[in-house]
């Protein structure tokens, strides 16, 4: 199924990949910062803690964190929208071309960023040149027994099918690939097209106020396209041309 | 039978029926689970790369959402919410995602011990046996006036257990307890039902069908009650019908997390919750034209509005929203209940309630029903209870005290004195997961199994439809831990006599089918004819609950009726500054062990791994305190010290301090790390006897330290901190 993706305000290289499928849209009257989706991610994820020094230096691994903006003074004051931000998959992503190992490559097939563990050399160039700010880097072996003793049992709980990294290696938001690959795995198997629903990222999955939506942006129907064409959709910092496939539905 | 047989098998024969009983009675409770076997040797159902999915019930609060676990290979993996159950339908929060890592902690009790009351966890460790033998003498040689038992708020399948022990040998009823109780003042909400619907319950406030909300302290997004449902709540409020966006207002002192998603968040002078509810109810019967009723009579709106310090304008405006609206709703809650007045408070919203008529229908208050095989609403002790409870364990009348689900040596206020208390009793049966303060003090720790590998069920305090949630272990146990109630069934079978006689079950899971057994043939989410059947598919379904909800409707006449004798609450404390404590909404009560907790930030400050203090900025500039400066609290208990976060939502003469850190114990990840809040808490109550932790004034003090809080956020921060000054 094609669709005019230019009605989702793409234009470029997303609309000339039209078989761009994934999309997210995160509504920010909705999101109440509880910090279920961080939580979910990261158990999901095997996401690694830093505690309390390391998070102090900014070297905490959230792939997905809720932003807050204090507006006004007492009494006037408000915090104006709980805004979850994780990787925006960008169309043109700016912590592409700056790879000199080209860890982080475009997916002809899904339309996301990649990022491939075992070539990246730990520049930080990408980081650097995110505007998102949401990549983050290994400074340490948090997930090693010989460096965390603790790991030992806690790693009872890793996901299998997901890579745990190691010291010097950056990592981001996948929209859960691994669950986008068993949910195509199934459907090959089952000689069909992946449907919109059948499965969702975990930060969408535990989302207690359903404020994050997942699916199919490429059907026209899917709820994720429905309420990317809300009038309170809006992309951050657009004015970049990253061309997010994250879309926010602002407060009001 | 041998204890080969695996815990499919157990399900299987459990389903068929005929052979259950031999199952039932021929194998003890270990046999019950899957192994962890080598991969050339796989159990049944279990392949190399494929997942199995157990549903069964969170632990974490007591809540009783309905979780689905995906195990792999033995190992439990995720936790996702369990799509079908009426409390969460399908969503978990924060502190349910993180419930592996309590499961898989390195700081877990490992085996039975014998702790004799030692600073670390003891090495000296137990045999089960031997274990069950200590208890069964505990249970024969004790008058059992003299024995009592404290257990978590969770109102679940052991204290069914534990309350049916104690009725038998005529024993004092098992005391519930827990800080989330506590600092949401649950026994005031349920004591002011009481007075004006005539009847002990819980009410319901259906948020969802709401258009307007207004919330006296309520944090339903955070902790209070049943923060998923509520948060599924807000949401179908707020965007659920198309048509309007429902508006939501919130009176606190403090932003907390709950007001920051509030259209108008109103910082009302602490303590003058009641007068501003019975203000608008004025406000609003004179809008409207007629008489004002009785409840409303005696109250002067413009003198409330100085009180409260706010403007007239403010009421008469949100007066004028609530009449207009079609499904208006109050919701009384948090520390707006937790002062002196606290009852009058409550009170006064449910008068609000039914002034708007709302009783009853679609986005009012109802009567939550009693759960499947509930014979009445009990709630959780009040701290009143509770001090009752320590004075009685001072005096020496109780020799033997069994404690499992709580930790009160951490949750309660120090001057109560529980660590005190706990002296004086002969011998203390702990039966914690954790090393926390409690355990460390007991005679002996007998762990549980974590909530994951249990079996059980347990009711939901709220929710529409009545609904007991089922749980079952997701993993074999990791650690040579026995579940509690296996060891009361095992010592009430050694003891013989009357305590064989009142646990007449062959293990834990015999003991729940004879509490489901009234639910044979029942009409609801499933049915089954028989017994086998019917544990099977709630074993499968995480739960039994009806199909339609059953919530009754209070009368309104009584509440608008009531005469009030409206007065602000009265504070103690010679201090400059309101004390407000609210509990962590990332941790918890008890969610400090586990380091990815830890490592959320703190929704409105950001703040990870630490506790800290609140302080208007403006209030700060003058005391010429800046960000991570450390002060101290000081209040007539005692003292704590807490790095200053520059908090710009919260009333200058107001402090406030999360709850959740401040550890001694309890494993590496919570001990020595911030301070306890409710040790400058003194010992005061309300009319209701729930402790008034938010009626205190306390002073501030400079210590001339610097501690630097890790935040999520820039150090620039929102006051240009760091930043060149002009």
């Amino acid at each position: 199924m094609t669709v005019d993706l230019n009605k989702l305000h793409a234009v470029g290289a997303i609309a000339e990949a039209a078989e761009g499928k994934w999309g997210m849209v995160i509504d920010m009257d909705l999101c109440t910062g509880c910090q279920a989706c961080v939580a979910a991610c990261a158990m999901e994820n095997n996401i690694p803690y830093v505690e309390e020094e390391d998070a102090g230096y900014g070297r905490s691994m959230h792939w997905i964190r809720t932003e807050r903006f204090w507006e006004g003074e007492y009494p006037e004051v408000k915090i104006s929208g709980y805004q979850p931000m994780l990787c925006q998959q960008c169309g043109k992503a700016p912590c592409e071309p700056v790879c000199p190992a080209f860890a982080t490559v475009h997916s002809q097939a899904e339309q996301l960023n990649l990022q491939v563990y075992n070539r990246c050399v730990g520049t930080r160039y990408c980081a650097n040149n995110c505007p998102y700010q949401v990549r983050s880097f290994n400074w340490r072996d948090y997930q090693d027994s010989r460096v965390r003793p603790e790991i030992t049992i806690l790693a009872n709980q890793f996901n299998p099918d997901v890579t745990v990294r190691r010291r010097g290696v950056m990592e981001k938001c996948t929209f859960c690939i691994q669950r986008i690959h068993k949910a195509q795995d199934k459907a090959k198997s089952e000689g069909r097209e992946v449907e919109d629903g059948e499965f969702t990222t975990a930060c969408a999955q535990a989302c207690p106020a359903n404020a994050i939506t997942f699916g199919r942006i490429d059907h026209p129907e899917s709820l994720v396209s429905q309420l990317a064409r809300s009038p309170r959709a809006e992309h951050h910092l657009e004015e970049l041309g990253t061309l997010p496939r994250v879309t926010y539905l602002k407060e009001g | 039978m041998s204890k080969q047989i695996s815990r499919r098998d157990f399900l299987k024969l459990a389903t068929a029926g005929a052979a259950t009983t031999a199952v039932l009675t021929g194998c003890g409770p270990t046999s019950r689970f899957v192994d962890r076997e080598p991969y050339l040797k796989m159990p049944e159902y279990t392949y190399n790369g494929m997942s199995t999915y157990y549903a069964t019930t969170c632990r974490e609060c007591a809540a009783a959402c309905g979780l689905v676990v995906r195990t792999m290979q033995g190992r439990a993996i995720k936790v996702e919410g369990n799509a079908n159950h009426p409390v969460n339908l399908g969503k978990t929060c924060a502190r349910g995602q993180a419930t592996l890592q309590g499961l898989y902690n390195p700081d877990r009790v490992e085996n039975p011990v014998k702790q004799a009351r030692g600073a670390q966890l003891s090495q000296e460790t137990l045999d089960w046996n031997a274990a069950i033998q200590i208890v069964s003498d505990a249970l024969q040689n004790t008058d059992p006036s003299e024995i009592a038992f404290l257990m978590g708020m969770a109102p679940d399948h052991l204290f069914d257990l534990v309350s049916d022990l104690a009725n038998a040998i005529g024993a004092p009823a098992p005391v519930r307890f827990g800080a989330l109780g506590m600092f949401e003042a649950r026994a005031t909400l349920s004591k002011a039902a009481e007075n004006l619907f005539g009847k002990v319950s819980m009410p319901f406030f259906d948020l969802e069908n709401a258009d307007v909300v207004v919330s006296f302290g309520a944090n339903f997004l955070e902790t209070w009650l049943s923060p998923v449902a509520f948060t599924r709540g807000f949401a179908k409020m707020r965007r659920g019908n198309p048509e309007r966006r429902g508006y939501f207002v919130q009176f606190e002192p403090r932003m907390s997390q709950t007001a920051s998603k509030a259209d108008e968040w109103i910082p009302l002078r602490p303590g003058t919750e009641s007068l501003v509810a019975l203000a608008l109810g004025r406000l609003i019967a004179e809008a409207r034209g007629g008489a004002v009723p009785a409840a409303f009579a005696s109250i002067d709106p413009l003198t409330v509005a100085s009180d409260a310090g706010l403007k007239l304008e403010t009421l008469e405006r949100l007066a004028q929203t609530l009449v207009n609206a079609h499904h208006p709703l109050v919701i009384p809650g948090g520390a707006a209940l937790g002062q002196g007045n606290g009852l009058a408070a409550a009170e006064s919203v449910l008068a609000l309630n039914a002034l708007l008529g709302n009783f009853g229908l679609p986005g009012g208050v109802f009567v939550s029903p009693l759960a499947p095989a509930q014979d009445a609403y009990h709630r959780p002790a009040s701290a009143k209870e509770m001090a009752d409870f320590i004075a009685k364990m001072k005096s020496g009348g109780v020799k033997v005290l069994f404690i499992h689900g709580v930790n009160p040596v951490f949750e309660m206020p120090k001057q109560f004195g529980f660590a005190e208390a706990l002296a004086s009793v002969p011998q203390v049966i702990s039966f914690a997961t954790f090393p926390d303060e409690t355990a460390l003090a007991a005679d002996y720790i007998l762990p549980d199994h974590h909530g994951l590998e249990s079996w059980g069920y347990q009711r939901a305090v709220v929710s529409a439809k009545p609904v007991l949630s089922g749980a079952q272990p997701v993993v074999t146990p990791y650690f040579n831990t026995r579940a509690t109630a296996d060891v009361f069934l095992a010592a009430a079978a050694l003891a013989g006599g009357k305590f064989a006689a009142a646990l007449p079950f062959a293990d834990e899971v015999a003991f729940i089918q004879s509490k489901l057994a009234g639910l044979v043939g029942e009409e609801g989410f499933f049915a089954a004819p028989e017994i086998n059947s019917f544990t099977a598919y709630f074993q499968q379904y995480g739960g039994w609950w009806t199909n339609d909800p059953s919530l009754a409707t209070p009368s309104a006449a009584s509440a608008i009726a009531k005469r009030f004798t409206p007065a602000a609450a009265e504070f103690t404390g010679e201090g400059e500054f309101f004390f407000l404590p609210f509990v962590s909404p990332t941790l918890g009560e008890a969610g400090a062990n586990k380091p990815w907790l830890q490592e959320l930030a703190d929704p409105t400050t950001t703040v990870m791994w630490n506790t800290w203090v609140e302080m208007n900025p403006e209030t700060a500039h003058e005391l010429g305190i800046e960000n991570d400066d450390v002060v101290q609290i000081v209040s007539e208990a005692g003292g704590v010290e807490a790095p200053v976060y520059l908090y710009p939502a919260i009333r200058p003469d107001v402090i406030a301090m999360p709850f959740g850190q401040g550890h001694t114990a309890y494993g590496r990840f919570a001990a020595g790390r911030g301070v306890n809040p409710a040790d400058v808490l003194g010992v005061h109550f309300n009319e209701a006897g729930d402790l008034a932790f938010a009626g205190m004034k306390v002073e501030v003090k400079k210590t001339g330290k610097k501690k630097i809080l890790s935040r999520l956020e820039s150090r620039i921060g929102v006051y240009g901190e760091g930043l060149e000054k002009e």
